[in-house]
């Protein structure tokens, strides 16, 4: 009986404390290393509430075992209490379980993740899935926020993102059938809502660029539900005939600050598409994304699609959380998937 | 218009303006034809049926919108060949076109990618204040790789001012096609591939590992770089195929014997908006068709 104190302390309500002890959770450590959706479903309650639950859980055991070490400065983080957000802060799904999984879930918010690869590997399409899967409701496992779409080169199609946000749809219902089969929940989002929900925004020049990235803070202030800034590609106006190169370098690094500040100060993912180009070094060609090496200090994650044999790969390139790793995607009809070749391995298995 | 204020995708048709090829199969091939507010790159060998295609849109762009036209008149910029009147005559007499079908294309040649550089602005106030009965809708540059073959050197500072020429003329193309609303074709030349230690040449890019045609491994002239300015990708193969005697097919080319035909086919190497396809194709005197198989 005594333990059962600990549920007593949690800062949470009646009816939630009441639903833990009915799913059988009595103590702390039975369920506070779960994930929130695992919860979430364990207790047939939204993930955001789950994650509350165990954000309080993980208060609570801190609570205990520190006794009471407040943070000295006012609005600094501990790194334990940095985990634990960004443990249960949704990451957006790339719809492929693979890219995810080398990704660490998906793509991260707070983050500025680069993505590269030559044209034709599906740069663009992971852009507008990664526009489209931002939008997936809290209640089934993603952020239901808005997405700016950046585009430099005038490779959106809004037919794709058509295409896409149907696949999406139907995928949504799909699960909120299996999440849910004895509540009459409904998912009523239409392909059309998910296409207004992207704000597009196309740029003809590098001065246009700098200024709308000026101007995205103001924006972003007055949309508070933006949770992904796309910028596909941020290399083509930079590559045009920049004489003073130095400059170039300022400007990019001053937009890359800026990208960062808006992830940092909005709690959104920033995911910035770049070219790839040769480097002539040591004798022989060799690929490199564009834009120089100072421009590689400016990302947190940066990811390379390449293509292996007739399959397309995904590879960390580099990541302070990330161990190096590939794995294979593929683009279909209904936009970024696994790869075909995967599913038989793991059906063979 | 102001650059900050997001566009709504539901305010503007779900489906991009395209431009018929005129011909059903074809444009089934390309969901429609060739896009507008983009730049489509046809890359093939010479005799593939580049400057066919180029023709044929040019004519099929005034057709009316309700025919799958842009209902627009075209700027055809030709950089290698004395431009071919007598085939665009040929092509008018084919054509369901009414009035007088060449009024509507207006032709320029340039030499060099300076040049055309220089004609940008032109190019620009041209679009804005030209008062014909057909607005301008289609810009076709033929070929673009002719522009940068003779006066760059294979050295790193001449590549480096190649490329970054590269991106100054696509950038210019791909804004003029956004603000007037217009379909850009380019086309481009291939060069044999000299096999796996020749630096980059065989890097894959697009939905083939490896391109034929005429029976050699080929790929798109003008390089990485230039593959970054264009929006979409399509290859233009021939092959000559040996055909058994009892198939009696059509397009048999009138070489020795008649167990020889050339096949020739138009491949979706990249495309923001299209799978990977093939279809093949048969140019003949009425103009450039689909062929069913």
């Amino acid at each position: 009986m005594y333990r059962w104190m600990e549920l007593g302390r949690l800062r949470i309500s009646t009816s939630q404390r009441g639903k833990l002890i009915s799913a059988g959770y009595s103590t702390l450590s039975s369920f506070s290393s779960l994930t929130p959706s695992h919860l979430a479903r364990e207790l047939m309650i939204p993930e955001e509430e789950a994650a509350q639950i165990l954000k309080a859980a993980s208060d609570n055991s801190r609570l205990d075992n520190t006794d009471g070490g407040q943070a000295i400065v006012n609005g600094a983080q501990t790194a334990w209490e940095m985990l634990h957000e960004e443990q249960l802060f949704p990451r957006i799904t790339t719809s492929c379980a693979d890219l995810d999984n080398i990704l660490g879930g998906g793509i991260n918010c707070k983050e500025v993740t680069e993505i590269g690869g030559v044209p034709g590997i599906g740069k663009t399409q992971l852009g507008i899935q990664i526009a489209v899967n931002v939008q997936i409701p809290v209640g089934l496992g993603g952020l239901g926020g808005k997405a700016v779409y950046i585009d430099t080169e005038g490779s959106f199609m809004v037919e794709r993102a058509l295409q896409i946000a149907e696949a999406s749809v139907s995928d949504m219902s799909e699960y909120n059938d299996l999440l849910r089969k004895n509540r009459a929940c409904q998912v009523n989002t239409k392909p059309s809502d998910i296409l207004e929900n992207i704000y597009y925004f196309r740029v003809c020049s590098y001065t246009e660029q700098m200024a709308l990235i000026n101007y995205l803070e103001k924006f972003i202030s007055e949309h508070k539900d933006v949770k992904v800034v796309i910028v596909d590609s941020v290399t083509f106006h930079f590559r045009q005939d920049f004489e003073d190169l130095a400059l170039r370098t300022r400007l990019l690094s001053g937009m890359a600050l800026k990208l960062m500040n808006l992830a940092k100060t909005f709690n959104l993912a920033v995911v910035i598409f770049n070219q790839v180009t040769t480097k002539y070094t040591e004798g022989s060609f060799q690929l490199a994304l564009a834009l120089g090496d100072s421009w590689s200090h400016s990302c947190t994650n940066r990811v390379i699609l390449f293509w292996n044999g007739d399959e397309r790969y995904a590879y960390i390139d580099k990541s302070p959380s990330l161990r190096s790793a590939s794995a294979p995607f593929s683009v279909t009809g209904k936009g970024i998937r696994n790869s075909a070749s995967n599913h038989k391995r793991i059906k063979l298995m | 218009m102001a650059v900050t204020s997001p566009e709504n995708l539901l305010s503007r048709p779900l489906i991009t303006h395209k431009c018929t090829l005129g011909c059903p199969i074809l444009d089934r091939c390309l969901d429609g034809g060739v896009p507008c507010n983009s730049v489509t790159e046809l890359v093939a060998e010479s005799g593939c049926g580049k400057t066919q295609l180029c023709l044929q849109l040019a004519l099929s762009a005034q057709l009316p919108i309700s025919q799958g036209g842009l209902s627009g008149s075209s700027l055809y910029f030709h950089t290698e060949f004395p431009f071919p009147f007598r085939r665009l005559q040929q092509l008018c007499h084919e054509s369901r076109l009414g009035g007088d079908p060449p009024d509507n294309i207006f032709v320029q040649a340039v030499h060099s990618a300076g040049q055309l550089l220089d004609e940008m602005p032109r190019i620009e106030s041209f679009l804005r204040y030209s008062k014909f009965r057909l607005p301008v809708r289609l810009i076709v540059i033929d070929s673009i790789a002719a522009l940068f073959r003779s006066e760059f050197d294979n050295t790193p500072f001449d590549l480096k001012r190649r490329s970054s020429l590269f991106f100054k003329i696509s950038g210019q193309l791909k804004s003029l096609a956004k603000r007037f609303d217009l379909a850009v074709v380019v086309t481009n030349q291939v060069v044999d591939f000299m096999g796996e230690n020749e630096g980059l040449n065989g890097l894959r890019i697009g939905n083939s590992g490896a391109l034929y045609s005429s029976g050699r491994r080929v790929c798109p002239a003008l390089g990485l770089a230039w593959a970054n300015c264009v929006n979409s990708r399509l290859f233009l193969s021939r092959n000559e195929e040996v055909i058994g005697e009892e198939n009696s097919s059509v397009n048999v080319d009138d070489g020795d014997n008649l167990r020889r035909q050339t096949r020739r086919q138009i491949h979706v190497l990249f495309a923001p908006h299209l799978p990977k396809s093939s279809t093949e194709f048969v140019i003949r005197r009425e103009g450039v068709f689909g062929v069913d198989r």
